[in-house]
C-alpha cells in the first residue's frame, strides 16, 4: 500500500515544485546567460564592463557604422527572404497536396533533407560549383557570370531563400492539410467564382501563411553560416556576423554586442511569439479534427509532366546542385586552383581528411568529438524536451507554467551567436568561476550550449504528439494494474517511440553541423567538425574543407538511415504503426 | 477472484473553488450493478476517477473490499487497487493489437493460462476472429467489445464503467447494454456504471444513484427511483411527459392528493406525493409517459389538442397542448391522432406525482 501524508495536498504541490525546478533550469541553460548579457547593453558596470550604470552610448555606436549596417541589411534580406520562402513553399505545399503532380512522396522528403543541411555547408558546396576551377568548370560550364553576383546580395538571398524554404513549407503543408477541399466545393456550390472561392478560402489558412513568414524571418534573421561565410567574403556585413566580430576582436566590445543581440532578440523573437499566439488561437486542429477527403486538381498529362519538371527543378537547384557540386568538387585535383592542362580527379583531399593538417590532428579527431556532442546533447535535449513538453501540457494556470511557456516560446528564436556570447560572458563572471563553478573553455559549457539552443526547438517539436496521447491511455494503464514505469514504458514510450527518434536524430544531425556555438565556445586544441572545417576553408584549403563536408554529411545521412533502419528491426510491429499524429486513442 | 463490496464516506473534491463531489456517500453490495446517474457537470465522473485512483479526494475515505484506498492519511494508487474500467474514450492502446490489450492486466500469468484467458473473453463478446487486429482496424462497437473484454479479463472485484456506450449509435449501444449487464454478472464482478441516460440507468442497475451538482440526491433500486421520486429534479432527470401547474385540494389517501390544474375547471387529477402538503398551496404535477393516455370520451381527462404526431413503429407518440401553452409529451397511442385535433388527456395516479411548487421550481 503507497500511503502518503497529507497534510498540504501533495498532488497540488507536486506541479509547482516541478515547475519550479524546470525553470531554474531553463533559466540557467537560457535566461540567465542571454539575460545578464542583454544588461550590457545600457550597463555595462553591473558586470564591470565599463563605468556606467545607465548609458544609450552603445546603442549609437552599434546602429552607426558597420554593425548599423550590419543590422539593416539583415533586416531588408530576412524581409525579403521571408517573401520568397514562403511564395514558394504556398506554391509547392499546393502543388503536393493539392494536385496530382508526379513525385508527391518524393518532395517532402527531399525537403527533409534540405532542412537538415546547415546554411554553411549550403554556402560552400555553391561556392565549389560556381568559383573559378570550381565544380560547374570541371563539367565545361562557365560560371564566371554568375560567381561575381552570387558574392553578394543575390547569392545571400538565394542561399537563406532555399535554407528558409523547408520551414516555411512545412508550416504552410500542415495548414494547407487542415483545410479540406469541401470549403471550396461550398463556396462554388453558393455561388462564388474562381476568384471569390480564392478570397474566401485564402483567409482560411492566413495563420499558416503568417506562421511561416514569421519562421522564415526570424530564422533568416538569427542565421550565422551565411554571415559568416557567404557574407563576409562579399564584404556584406549581416547582423549576426558583426555580433560575432565584436567579441571576437581585441579589445572585445560586449555592449555593442549586446545591442546587436538585443535588436536580434527584438525582432526574431515577437514574430514567433505572435506566431505561436495565433496558431494557438486559431489552432490547426480545429481545423483538421476529422480527416477529410481532399479533391485533387487533375492536371492534363503534358501540364502535369511541366509541372513536376518544374518542382524537381527547384529541388535540383536547391539540393542537386549544391550537393552534387560539392562531391564532384571534392573529388577535382586542382579546386579552385588554376592548372594547365585537362580536368583531373583525385581522392586526395579525402586522404589529406584522415590526415594531419594545419590543425594539428586529422580529421577523424573533430568527427569524433562532435559525434559525442551530438550524442550527450541529443540524448539530454530529447529527455528534457519530454519533460517540458508534458509540463507545458498540463491544464494549469500555476505561475511558473505560464512563465516556462512564454520561455520557451520565446527562446525558440534566440538566436545561437547571441546564446553562444551569452555563455561566454556569463560563465566567465568571477562569481561563478570563483565561488560556484568553472566552466569557462570547457567541453561541458560546449555541451550545455548546445542542448540550451535544441531545447526550445525540440520542446515545441514534441508538445504536439505529447498533446495528442489522450491522458486515458495512461489511465488505463495504470487502472488495469501497471505501475508508473510499467505505464510509461507499456503506453507512451510506444507512442512517442517514433517522434523521439526523430527528435533525437534531427538534434544529432544539427548538433554536428551546429556552426556559431561551437566556433564562440570549443575548447582550446579541441576543435568540433565545423570549426574545423572553417579553419581549412580559411586556410585556403577548398578541396580538403569540401571533402570534410561531404564526410560528414554522409555521416549524418547513414546515421539516420541506420536509426531508422534500426527502428523498423528491433521495435514491435505495434509501434511502428504509430504515426507522426496517430497518437489518439 | 471474488466480487468486491464498496464504501465511499463523506468524499469531497473541488477543482479551482468548485465542488464538483460534495459530501458524497454510498455502499455497493458484492456482486452488486450499481449506476451512477446524472446530467454532464454531476461530479459523476469525478466520483468514478475517485474511486479508480485517477483522482484524489480532498475529504473522505473509500473502502474496497473492506480495504482503505483513499483516506486523509492513505492514498492506493490506481495499480494496486486491483479493480478494472472501461473508459468513455475506449482508451484501448493503438500499438497492441486486440489480444494484447485484453491480456494487459494479466501479465504476470503464466503464458497458458492468460492465453486461455484472453480466448474465453474474446470469445464471450464475440471478437474472438479479431484477436490480431489493431483497434484502429475494428469499428466503434468492435472497439467497445474490446475495451469491455480487457475490463472484464483482469482478475478484479470491482470494475468501472465510464459512460462506455455514449459513442455508439443506438442499434449498438442497445445490443452493448444487454452484453455488459449480462456479462459483467456472469463474471460475477462488483460493477460501477455511470451514465446521463436514464433508460440506460434503469435497464441495467441494480441499485441506481442520482447525482446533481455534486451531491448524491437519492439513491435506491431502480423502482423505487423511477416512483418515487424524492424531488423536481429526480423527476424530470427520469423522464416526464408532463409538468404542469397545479394547486394541491385535499389529501386523499396515504401520502395521496387530489389537485387541480387551472386551466382544467373542475377536473381533479389523483396523484401521489414524497411529502405531506397543505390544501391550497402552489404545487406541480410529474407524469410519466407510462401515466398518460389519450381519450375520445368527453367526460375523460382535460381537453388538449394534438400539436404533433410521430410514429414509433408500435403506435403513435403525440405532443398535445394543454391551457394556454403546457405541452404534454410521449402521450402514446395505438391509433393515430391528427395534428390540431381536440382529444382528451387522462393521467394515471400510480404514475403522477405533486411536488410543493418551490422545490419544482428547482429545475435542472
Amino acid at each position: 500500500m503507497t500511503t502518503l501524508q497529507i497534510g498540504h495536498s501533495p498532488n497540488r504541490r507536486a506541479p509547482a515544485l516541478s515547475g519550479s525546478v524546470l525553470w531554474i533550469i531553463l533559466g540557467l541553460l537560457i535566461v540567465a546567460p542571454v539575460g545578464s548579457f542583454l544588461l550590457l547593453a545600457t550597463s555595462p558596470r553591473l558586470f564591470g564592463q565599463g563605468p556606467q550604470y545607465f548609458t544609450l552610448r552603445f546603442f549609437s555606436q552599434a546602429l552607426s557604422g558597420v554593425t548599423g549596417q550590419g543590422i539593416v541589411n539583415s533586416l531588408w534580406v530576412s524581409l525579403v527572404v521571408a517573401t520568397l520562402a514562403v511564395a514558394m513553399a504556398t506554391t509547392l505545399a499546393w502543388l503536393v497536396q493539392r494536385t496530382n503532380v508526379y513525385g508527391r512522396r518524393l518532395w517532402p522528403i527531399l525537403m527533409w533533407l534540405l532542412f537538415l543541411i546547415p546554411t554553411w555547408m549550403m554556402t560552400l558546396s555553391w561556392v565549389d560549383v560556381l568559383q573559378p576551377y570550381g565544380s560547374a568548370a570541371a563539367l565545361g560550364v562557365s560560371t564566371s557570370w554568375l560567381y561575381g553576383e552570387f558574392l553578394g546580395p543575390f547569392g545571400i538571398i538565394t542561399v537563406l531563400s532555399i535554407a528558409s524554404l523547408p520551414f516555411a513549407y512545412f508550416v504552410v503543408s500542415a495548414g494547407l492539410l487542415g483545410l479540406g477541399s469541401e470549403f471550396e466545393d461550398a463556396a462554388r456550390i453558393h455561388g462564388a467564382g474562381r476568384a471569390a472561392t480564392l478570397r474566401t478560402v485564402v483567409p482560411m489558412i492566413a495563420p499558416a501563411l503568417l506562421s511561416a513568414f514569421a519562421i522564415s524571418f526570424a530564422e533568416t534573421m538569427s542565421d550565422f553560416g551565411v554571415p559568416f561565410t557567404l557574407a563576409y567574403h562579399s564584404h556584406f556585413p549581416m547582423a549576426t556576423y558583426t555580433l560575432f566580430a565584436s567579441i571576437s576582436t581585441y579589445p572585445a566590445n560586449f555592449s555593442v554586442a549586446a545591442v546587436i543581440a538585443l535588436v536580434l532578440i527584438l525582432t526574431t523573437v515577437p514574430p514567433i511569439v505572435l506566431q505561436s499566439v495565433v496558431t494557438r488561437r486559431r489552432s490547426y486542429a480545429t481545423l483538421s479534427g476529422r480527416a477529410r477527403e481532399v479533391r485533387r486538381r487533375e492536371f492534363s498529362t503534358p501540364a502535369r509532366l511541366a509541372v513536376s519538371a518544374a518542382v524537381g527543378l527547384v529541388f535540383v537547384i536547391g539540393l542537386g546542385v549544391p550537393v552534387g557540386g560539392a562531391v564532384l568538387g571534392s573529388f577535382l585535383r586542382n579546386l579552385g586552383i588554376y592548372a594547365a592542362g585537362p580536368v583531373r580527379f583525385s581522392s586526395v583531399y579525402y586522404h589529406q581528411v584522415f590526415a594531419p593538417s594545419i590543425v594539428g590532428k586529422g580529421f577523424a579527431a573533430p568527427l569524433m568529438l562532435s559525434n559525442q556532442l551530438g550524442l550527450i546533447a541529443a540524448s539530454a535535449t530529447v529527455a528534457l524536451a519530454l519533460v517540458f513538453a508534458r509540463r507545458l501540457m498540463l491544464r494549469s494556470s500555476h505561475w511558473s507554467q505560464r512563465l516556462t511557456d512564454v520561455m520557451l516560446m520565446g527562446s525558440v528564436a534566440v538566436p545561437g551567436v547571441v546564446l553562444g556570447v551569452g555563455y561566454v560572458f556569463f560563465y566567465n563572471q568571477g562569481f561563478l568561476t570563483t565561488h560556484v563553478i568553472d566552466l569557462y573553455k570547457t567541453m561541458p559549457l560546449l555541451v550545455l550550449a548546445l542542448v540550451a539552443t535544441a531545447l526550445p526547438g525540440q520542446t515545441r517539436f514534441f508538445s504536439g504528439p505529447v498533446a495528442q496521447i489522450q491522458p486515458s491511455l495512461t489511465e488505463a494503464s495504470r487502472v488495469h494494474g501497471a505501475a508508473r514505469w510499467r505505464a510509461w514504458r507499456t503506453t507512451s514510450l510506444p507512442l512517442m517511440s517514433r517522434v523521439m527518434l526523430w527528435g533525437w536524430l534531427l538534434t544529432f544531425a544539427k548538433t554536428i553541423s551546429e556552426l556559431p556555438i561551437s566556433q564562440i565556445l570549443y575548447p582550446p586544441s579541441q576543435e568540433p567538425l565545423s570549426v574545423t572545417i572553417q579553419a581549412y576553408l580559411g586556410n585556403f584549403q577548398l578541396g580538403t574543407g569540401t571533402a570534410m563536408t561531404v564526410v560528414g554529411l554522409v555521416e549524418i545521412f547513414v546515421v539516420i538511415a541506420a536509426a531508422l533502419g534500426l527502428y523498423r528491426v528491433v521495435t514491435p510491429r505495434g509501434w511502428q504503426r504509430i504515426g507522426w499524429s496517430g497518437v489518439g486513442a | 477472484m471474488k466480487a468486491a463490496s464498496l464504501e465511499v464516506r463523506h468524499l469531497t473534491k473541488t477543482f479551482a473553488d468548485k465542488v464538483v463531489l460534495d459530501d458524497v456517500s454510498l455502499s455497493v453490495a458484492r456482486g452488486e450493478f450499481l449506476v451512477l446517474l446524472g446530467p454532464s457537470g454531476s461530479g459523476k465522473t469525478t466520483l468514478l476517477r475517485c474511486l479508480a485512483g485517477i483522482e484524489r479526494a480532498d475529504a473522505g475515505e473509500i473502502e474496497i473490499d473492506e480495504r482503505l484506498v483513499a483516506g486523509p492519511r492513505t492514498f492506493v494508487t490506481p495499480d494496486k487497487r486491483h479493480l478494472s474500467m472501461v473508459f468513455q474514450d475506449y482508451a484501448l492502446w493503438p500499438h497492441l493489437s486486440v489480444r494484447q490489450n485484453v491480456g494487459y492486466a494479466l501479465a504476470k500469468w503464466p503464458a497458458p493460462e492468460r492465453r486461455r484467458r484472453v480466448d474465453d473473453l474474446l470469445e464471450r463478446v464475440g471478437i474472438a476472429p479479431l484477436a490480431e487486429r489493431y483497434p484502429n482496424q475494428l469499428s466503434g462497437g468492435e472497439q467497445q467489445r474490446v475495451a469491455l473484454a480487457r475490463a472484464l479479463a483482469a482478475d478484479v472485484g470491482l470494475v468501472l464503467f465510464d459512460e462506455p456506450l455514449s459513442n455508439l449509435d443506438a442499434d449498438r449501444r442497445e445490443q452493448l447494454r444487454i452484453e455488459i449487464a449480462t456479462l459483467t454478472r456472469e463474471v460475477g464482478v462488483t460493477a460501477v456504471y455511470i451514465t446521463h441516460d436514464q433508460g440506460e440507468a434503469f435497464a441495467m442497475a441494480d441499485q441506481i444513484c442520482v447525482l446533481n451538482h455534486g451531491r448524491l440526491v437519492q439513491s435506491g433500486p431502480p423502482e423505487s427511483v423511477y416512483r418515487e421520486p424524492v424531488n423536481a429534479f429526480v423527476a424530470r432527470f427520469t423522464g416526464l411527459a408532463a409538468d404542469l401547474p397545479v394547486e394541491v385540494l385535499c389529501p386523499c389517501g396515504p401520502r395521496g392528493y387530489d389537485v387541480a390544474l387551472p386551466f382544467a375547471g373542475d377536473h381533479r387529477v389523483r396523484a401521489h406525493a414524497p411529502v405531506t402538503l397543505a390544501a391550497g398551496v402552489r404545487a406541480r404535477l410529474y407524469v410519466r409517459a407510462a401515466g398518460v393516455r389519450l381519450s375520445r370520451e368527453h367526460h375523460e381527462g382535460i381537453a388538449g389538442t394534438v400539436r404533433d404526431v410521430a410514429f414509433v413503429g408500435r403506435g403513435y407518440e403525440h405532443v398535445v397542448q394543454v391551457g394556454e401553452n403546457e405541452i404534454i409529451t410521449k402521450v402514446f397511442s395505438e391509433t393515430r391522432h391528427e395534428r390540431d385535433s381536440a382529444v382528451r388527456v387522462c393521467f394515471d395516479a400510480a404514475s403522477s406525482f405533486v411536488l410543493a411548487d418551490a422545490e419544482g421550481a428547482d429545475r435542472t
